[in-house]
Parts: C-alpha cells; structure tokens; sequence
C-alpha cells in the first residue's frame, strides 16, 4: 500500500504527478493550511514537523520531495523515470533535483511573506524585491536550457521534470512570466501529459493564492 | 581524477568541502569571497553562471548544488564508505537526509540574508526574522527526533556523507536558535565539529567571514 499525505498546489503535488507517470496506485490523504487539519495528533505521528509531503510506502515514510523522487525512481526502474548511479546523465539528474528545490525555497520564502504574515504584509520590501529578482534568475537559466531541449534533460522526460510541478505553478505569482517563451511551451507540454491531467484531477482547489499577481511593492 | 573546489568561507560549499577531506582525497581549492565581486567575475561565470558557490569541477563535469555534489562524490568513491548505495538497508534513510538538509538550508539562508546581508535594520521585517527562526527551530524537531535513540551520527550505521550536508547547518543554526530544547542536536553539533575533517575545513584565522557573532538574536516585534 501506498499513501501520500497531500495539500494541493504544495511540493507535495511533484509526487502525485510522479505516481500518476508510474502508473502506481496510492491512497491519498488531503490536509488544508487554514483548517488546523496538519497540526492534528493523527498528522504529528506521522511527521512529526507537520509538513507534507510525506510518502508512506514499502513500509517506510520518507519526508522530502527530492528523496521521494530518488527512492521512487531506484526501487521502481521499470518505468525509465531515473538516471541511477552510472548513467550518463546522473549528474545532471542530481543537479536539477537540487536546482528545483533552490528555487522552491524562494518561492516558500514569498509565499510566506506575501501570504501569511498578514495583510497588509509586514514583510520588508527589499527582501521581497531581492527574491523576486532571484526567481527571476532561476527561471531564466530554464529558459536557456529549455530553448534547446523539450525536456530538462537531454535524454527526455524524466521525474527531474516532475518536481517542477510545484514550482512552475507558484512562479507566476511572483514573476511576470511573459519574456520566458521557452517556459510558456514548456508548461504547455506539461500540461498536455495524461499523468499531469490526472493528477490535477485529484489534486484540489488551492488555498494559497488570493490574487492573480503579487507585484514587487515600490521600496 | 583531478578535483577542484570552488569554496566561499562558510557557505554551503562547506559541506563538500569537508566531505573531500572526510574522505581524504586530493582536490584543488579555490577560494572566492562572499561579498566582493569575485563570484560574478567573467572567469567564474564560465565555469557557474549561476554565480554562486559550490562549483565542484570533476572529471570534465561541473556540478553546482552542494547536495548533489555530495550525493555524487559518496557513490563514484564507494571505497570510502560514505554513501549508503541503492538496496542498502539505509538507503531511504540516507537520501531523505541528505535532502533534509536543504528544509534546514534555506531557513538558514533566509536568516542570513535578513541579520548579516542586509546591514541597514530598515532593509528588514522582524516579524520575517521571528518567523524563519521559529521555523527552522521546528525543522530541527525532525533532528532532534532522528537522534532521540542514542546514536552518534543520522544514520544508526554510523557517520556519512548525509553528515556533512545536515551538520553544516546545524553548525550555522545555532547562531540563529537556542539549542536549550534540542540536546540531541547540540550534543551532535558537538561531535561533528570535533572531527579532524571539519576541523581542517574550518576557515583560517585571518580572513573574512559571514558570521562574525556567536548568536543573532531576533528583534522584537
């Protein structure tokens, strides 16, 4: 059995979609942010810091989104999802895993001081203008790596991939995406894969964002 | 196989760099520092156009994230015994620690830019600094737990290359959070840093550093 502990548009949502392209079935257990519902004792004896995602599975819970996707793409080969120990292209497999979750920091850290400090945030703007500008400077590095590739690694789809799916759906809140043509064709094929379609279908409403855009405030 | 080291004092690159000398292999170090323009010079952004440190040149390749240099490193030198490779026992284990690092990693970033890069108090929020350290003393909650049965290092089996990656930034986060209702973490911060690999990783004396005071209290709101 496999269980994956959920709140939708989270980093949790790079493991569904993982588990949709392996074809894997998994009970899936949702938590909301306003409710209280991840501070409950039944959600603390799982993980223990409250955080989601958290991957039951092979009899084992495993916490980080980067280690789910390694753990998945190791112990289930067959799908070609990986590029283990020895492959040519490990190295660059390793990297974007580290790269996507560079990013997501960044993202986390806005989501944190635009959403849930308060409104109006009491957040400083030159913080949040320097993480704009650091968003920025990630998504235009995809940019170049995708003008010459479909996918982040040359080889073609892999679960590298996957763990944008956090990212790329939270950037656009923060970043005017317009300038970044190669991302824009990029998400597109994302959104075009069966498996990504059905994970959204599971995935749920998302209780993050208010607004459309949240602008750089003047500083 | 030559190995080089692109390394700032006390940045993440710390985590490779003591990882090499864990594992006593021969490498060429580079040192830039963190606040001149030395990362954005023509030459670096050759070899990192990210900018930024770790860059690990090896065998033709660079690799640029700390805990992918790690990962790597502990699984093309299996002779050292610092990896845990795929099938072993503790194999989940070790990979979901070596990426715990980065949950304590970037509240531990996020501190630093807020006390130490940003120089003027009008640049930051106190209420974001309150809050980062509240979140990376949570974090370490899933250390302190980890460590609760006893054992020395993360994994039962003993030290790792997941030890250089988590242990630098227990390092750095005691600057920033009391350690009082963590004795887990602090006896094993502890431990670590008496180790003769960290120890020779440690910057020299009479250079530049991030962190120039013990603790970084966080202002009042």
């Amino acid at each position: 059995m496999i269980r994956l502990h959920h709140i939708p548009f989270s980093r949790s949502f790079r493991i569904l979609w993982l588990l949709e392209e392996m074809g894997l079935d998994a009970e899936l257990k949702h938590y909301s942010i306003t409710d209280g519902s991840l501070r409950a004792s039944e959600f603390k004896a799982i993980s223990p810091v409250g955080r989601v995602p958290a991957l039951e599975i092979d009899g084992l819970t495993i916490y980080e989104s980067g280690a789910i996707i390694e753990y998945l793409t190791e112990t289930r080969p067959e799908h070609g999802l990986g590029r283990l120990a020895g492959d040519a292209e490990r190295v660059p497999f390793l990297e974007w895993l580290g790269f996507a979750e560079t990013q997501a920091s960044v993202l986390a850290s806005l989501n944190m001081q635009h959403l849930f400090m308060g409104d109006p945030t009491p957040a400083s703007p030159v913080v949040l203008k320097l993480e704009a500008a650091r968003l920025a400077a990630t998504l235009k590095a995809m940019e170049r790596t995708l003008g010459e590739r479909d996918w982040l690694l040359e080889s073609g789809f892999s679960a590298a991939d996957t763990m944008m799916g956090f990212n790329l759906f939270s950037a656009p809140y923060y970043v005017e995406m317009d300038r970044f043509q190669n991302l824009a064709a990029y998400r597109a094929r994302i959104e075009a894969r069966p498996a990504y379609q059905r994970a959204r279908e599971k995935d749920g409403p998302q209780e993050f964002y208010k607004k459309e855009f949240y602008p750089v405030p003047e500083v | 196989m030559k190995i080089t080291l692109h390394h700032a004092h006390e940045a993440r690159s710390f985590r490779v760099l003591w990882l090499l000398e864990e594992m006593g292999l021969d490498y060429e170090l580079v040192v830039h520092n963190f606040f001149d323009k030395s990362l954005r010079s023509p030459d670096y952004l050759e070899i990192n156009p990210a900018a930024r440190v770790p860059a690990l040149e090896i065998d033709g390749k660079v690799i640029v994230e700390s805990g992918a240099s790690v990962e790597y490193l502990c699984e093309i030198f299996p002779e050292k015994g610092l990896g845990r490779p795929a099938g072993d026992a503790e194999r989940m284990e070790y990979l979901d620690m070596l990426h715990y690092a980065e949950s304590i990693g970037q509240h531990m970033a996020n501190l630093t830019q807020a006390h130490i890069v940003l120089y003027k108090p009008e640049m930051r929020s106190p209420t974001q600094m309150n809050l980062e350290a509240r979140r990376l003393h949570k974090v370490l909650g899933r250390l302190e737990r980890q460590l609760s049965d006893g054992r020395d290092y993360l994994l039962a089996s003993g030290f790792s290359g997941a030890d250089c990656a988590v242990g630098y930034g227990v390092e750095v986060a005691k600057r920033f959070v009391s350690f009082g209702d963590l004795p887990h973490c602090a006896a094993y911060g502890a431990r670590i840093a008496a180790r003769p690999a960290y120890q020779r990783s440690l910057p020299p004396e009479d250079v530049q550093r991030i962190y120039t005071k013990d603790f970084y209290e966080a202002p009042d709101v």
